[in-house]
């Protein structure tokens, strides 16, 4: 158990109980905060998988972006008068057994593996010099995926804006 | 850190997907269901990722998704924050059960 096994198990283990907390808090801010955690956690184990590209991508977007976002729309959608919120509806119990038995089927699928290739990784494989042409060369097959994704996203932004704008009257 | 064995990785994403669903079954506040959401796809991308590498990166179609995933993740929070905010205006309150109009 080396040192760099045992810090992966510490993350981890940081990932799994910020993600429980972030899931059963009662005041919606702290379970935003805990989410941070954890996405910051899923950087650091994208760092032990070798793929520094995806953890940097996931702090800059998913912590420095996406969770920001939900912190603003948690402060402007907070109704002030009522703190006691219940925070599960009726069916927590159910959705919790259910939750279980899904990680449970998860694992259950992967019980057995073929081993991977022998030889170690080779150094440089998962660099970012190989990523881009996959998402930008024809003959690689994401080029499409890759133009789609960027007009959904001009589609996302569009389409935010005309649901989130107030309703007006047109005087003509 | 090739000494961490695939399984371990197949466990944290699995313990992440749970927690993420439980999380958007249970909770009354539409954002904590995004969350949950988020939880959820943070899950799948630890997958691929544990799988590409157990491959020893032959084909790059792993991170790739992964870069999707975020991206596509990215825009739904934007439209979906956008409805929570708009039905919050609707309903003053932001607990999907107050948005059950449809159900029988």
């Amino acid at each position: 158990m080396t040192l760099s096994v045992a810090i992966f198990y510490a993350v981890a283990a940081t990932v799994l109980g910020a993600a429980l907390l972030a899931m059963t808090q009662r005041n919606l801010y702290h379970c935003a905060l805990w989410l941070v955690v954890s996405l910051f956690g899923v950087a650091g184990v994208f760092l032990f998988l070798g793929a520094e590209f995806l953890a940097a991508v996931q702090v800059l977007i998913y912590v420095g972006a996406v969770t920001v976002f939900l912190i603003f729309g948690i402060m402007l959608t907070r109704d002030v008068m009522t703190d006691r919120v219940p925070r599960f509806n009726r069916q927590a119990l159910s959705s919790a057994v259910v939750a279980i038995l899904v990680g449970a089927c998860i694992l259950f699928a992967v019980r057995s593996l073929p081993p991977g290739p022998a030889a170690d990784i080779p150094a440089g494989a998962s660099d970012l010099s190989r990523l881009g042409p996959e998402l930008l060369l024809p003959e690689k097959g994401f080029v499409l995926a890759f133009e789609l994704v960027s007009v959904l996203l001009l589609a996302a932004l569009v389409g935010a804006i005309v649901i989130a704008r107030k309703d007006q009257e047109n005087p003509k | 850190m090739t000494s961490i064995p695939l399984e371990h990785f197949l466990v944290l994403a699995a313990g992440l997907f749970a927690l993420g669903l439980f999380g958007v079954l249970s909770r009354r506040n539409a954002i904590s269901v995004l969350m949950g959401i988020e939880l959820m796809l943070n899950g799948v991308s630890v997958n691929f990722l544990a799988f590409a590498r157990h491959w020893g990166w032959a084909t790059l179609d792993g991170p790739v998704f992964a870069v999707f995933v975020i991206t596509v993740a990215a825009a739904e929070v934007a439209v979906a924050l956008a409805i929570i905010i708009t039905l919050y205006r609707r309903l003053r309150t932001s607990d999907p059960e107050a948005a059950a109009d449809l159900k029988g």
